[in-house]
């Protein structure tokens, strides 16, 4: 006797997910015919226009913003989360691993505006890191950090790190020590290992993490609006200014596919990157 | 012997990079709560560091801004912070209650279904919140119909179900088919099996799934800075619009209070399921 749920059984015990999701597919439904609506405020007709009219070098420049600083972002915070991945799994104290693992996750779960404020304290004209620098003599002037790509680039950074740390931990645990034994045995130096038979291995769960790190930081909108002030426009916030002056609901609907079609591109070329070189290391 | 990742012998190059690069890490994690607490004790009214003076000043403020009435704002923080409760609330009962069943599907029904399920209810966590969030607000609005607090709730349900989930199906993959099998086979009707068998062997993953979903959704701010009204606000849009010109220490001294309650829930969460399911 084995228990297996028939398929009937098994829709049924998954149908409440199922309506408590609906109201998020039927979301995504809507932005998508908003966006080809042919009227600005109502759905109604069908036309492109809206697409034709996000063709501007404002919205164009507000699309590169939106990668390069996701990309930098991503770069900055993988290499920020490996080690930390490292530490974290040879940590032998139970209370150091909880420690550490709470102080990684809190920026993710934490109120964004929390954050901000810390940083908006950290960096400011007045705060923490111009005040040390003056005391130090090092600077007269107190330096801009906030309102610019800088504070964006360090807020995006701080919250999508824990989205790269803990998918990175579960396949660390998952690397097999002999690999490394071996690797070590034969006079490999801590580098060379590292180069040449961790991140070979790891490069699944690298990828993967970078993926959701990118389409993350591409999607901010609360740490560019309150970092960024009206200086950086980044995707999101560019999306919320088509609707809040300008009423421009089907402008804003179809800069949203686009975002949403941008993200989907990097995670669908990820996987890709993901099977056809685990298909290699296998072969 | 036994190479570890992170060598514990030598001063070796590699082993400096690894743990300087861990400690940038943790400090862009953490500096920025660690500046808010400090800051929340000062004495004076700026937020010029270092602060001239440490005092509870500010805790008081915050104590005296729940207990008195203030005339003058429009929306109180009390308000803002029973609404927030009462969705955080609602969320977490709403969204662990579909999980359950949808977890337990997941494990023992058919392969395909599952795949499809997993994409389904992973679609939440890839998906930009500004548009779901003028999403929900397009059709909140086309429905002109007045949905109270239900408004925040759907769209929070559907941001912290991957999370439910993952947490519900970890727990299910600790529990084998053989107690079930022995329930039945005592006399147990299948449903009698789940309801006595299966549920309270997922407790500590139901738990850290409704603790999830809790504190997400009381933390959630772009979704809801898109969905809120003059009579359904959330406590996170109470703070944005309170200091969207200037910082004031009190908003700090709330922060630590939120700080305080994340941590003390995310600690909790980390002993419910620590070693035996991932955090997400």
């Amino acid at each position: 006797m084995s228990i297996s749920l028939s398929r009937p059984m098994s829709l049924a015990f998954s149908l409440p997910a199922v309506i408590a999701i609906l109201p998020f597919l039927g979301a995504c439904f809507y932005i998508f015919r908003f966006s080809i609506s042919a009227e600005k405020g109502v759905i109604d007709g069908y036309s492109i226009q809206a697409y034709i009219d996000l063709m501007t070098p404002f919205f164009g420049r507000s699309v590169w913003l939106t990668l390069k600083l996701a990309f930098v972002a991503t770069i900055i915070a993988m290499m920020l989360a490996v080690p930390l991945a490292f530490l974290l799994t040879s940590l032998k104290s139970p209370l150091a691993r909880r420690c550490l693992t709470v102080t990684i996750l809190l920026p993710l779960i934490l109120n964004l505006l929390v954050q901000a404020y810390g940083w908006i304290l950290l960096l400011g004209p007045s705060g923490v890191l111009n005040s040390a620098l003056k005391a130090l003599g090092i600077i007269e002037r107190p330096i801009f950090l906030l309102f610019n790509e800088t504070g964006v680039l360090l807020g995006l950074i701080q919250t999508s790190l824990p989205l790269a740390v803990f998918p990175i931990v579960s396949s660390v645990r998952g690397l097999s020590q002999e690999h490394l034994e071996a690797a070590s045995s034969l006079g490999a130096s801590h580098w060379r290992t590292f180069v040449d038979v961790t991140v070979p291995l790891l490069r699944p769960g690298l990828v993967g993490a970078a993926s959701i790190v990118f389409a993350f930081n591409a999607s901010a909108f609360a740490i560019p609006l309150l970092l960024g002030g009206r200086r950086v426009q980044m995707m999101g916030v560019a999306i919320r200014d088509m609707i809040s002056p300008l009423f421009n609901w089907s402008g804003a609907a179809a800069a949203g596919m686009i975002l949403i079609t941008l993200t989907l591109i990097v995670l669908v070329f990820s996987s890709w990157l993901v099977r056809v070189t685990s298909e290699k290391v296998r072969g | 012997m036994r190479v570890g990742l992170l060598p514990t012998e030598g001063n070796s190059t590699y082993r400096f990079t690894v743990l300087l690069l861990a400690t940038i890490g943790i400090l862009i994690s953490s500096l920025p709560v660690i500046v808010v607490t400090i800051m929340s004790f000062s004495a004076s009214d700026n937020t010029g560091f270092p602060p001239p003076d440490l005092s509870l000043r500010w805790y008081w403020d915050v104590i005296a801004m729940f207990t008195q009435e203030d005339a003058n704002s429009a929306q109180s923080v009390v308000d803002s912070t029973v609404t927030s409760l009462l969705v955080a609330f609602i969320v977490m009962i709403i969204s662990t209650i579909v999980c359950i069943p949808l977890a337990y599907a997941l494990a023992r029904g058919d392969r395909r279904i599952r795949d499809g399920m997993e994409l389904l209810f992973t679609l939440p966590l890839v998906f930009p919140l500004v548009i779901l969030g003028i999403a929900f607000l397009l059709i909140a609005e086309s429905l002109r119909m007045d949905i109270g607090i239900w408004r925040i709730v759907i769209p929070h349900v559907a941001l912290v179900l991957p999370f439910v989930l993952r947490n519900c199906i970890g727990a299910m993959n600790g529990i084998s088919v053989e107690t079930e099998e022995a329930a039945i086979s005592l006399g147990a009707s299948p449903l009698r099996a789940i309801w006595d068998v299966v549920i309270p062997l997922m407790r500590a993953g139901i738990l850290a799934g409704l603790i999830f979903a809790l504190i997400i959704s009381f933390n959630e701010f772009t979704i809801t800075f898109f969905m809120y009204t003059i009579d359904v606000s959330t406590l996170p849009i109470w703070m944005y619009s309170r200091t969207v010109s200037s910082l004031d220490p009190s908003t700090l001294a709330l922060s630590v209070f939120i700080i305080v309650a994340d941590v003390v829930l995310i600690v909790l969460v980390d002993k419910l399921i620590a070693g035996r399911a991932n955090l997400f």
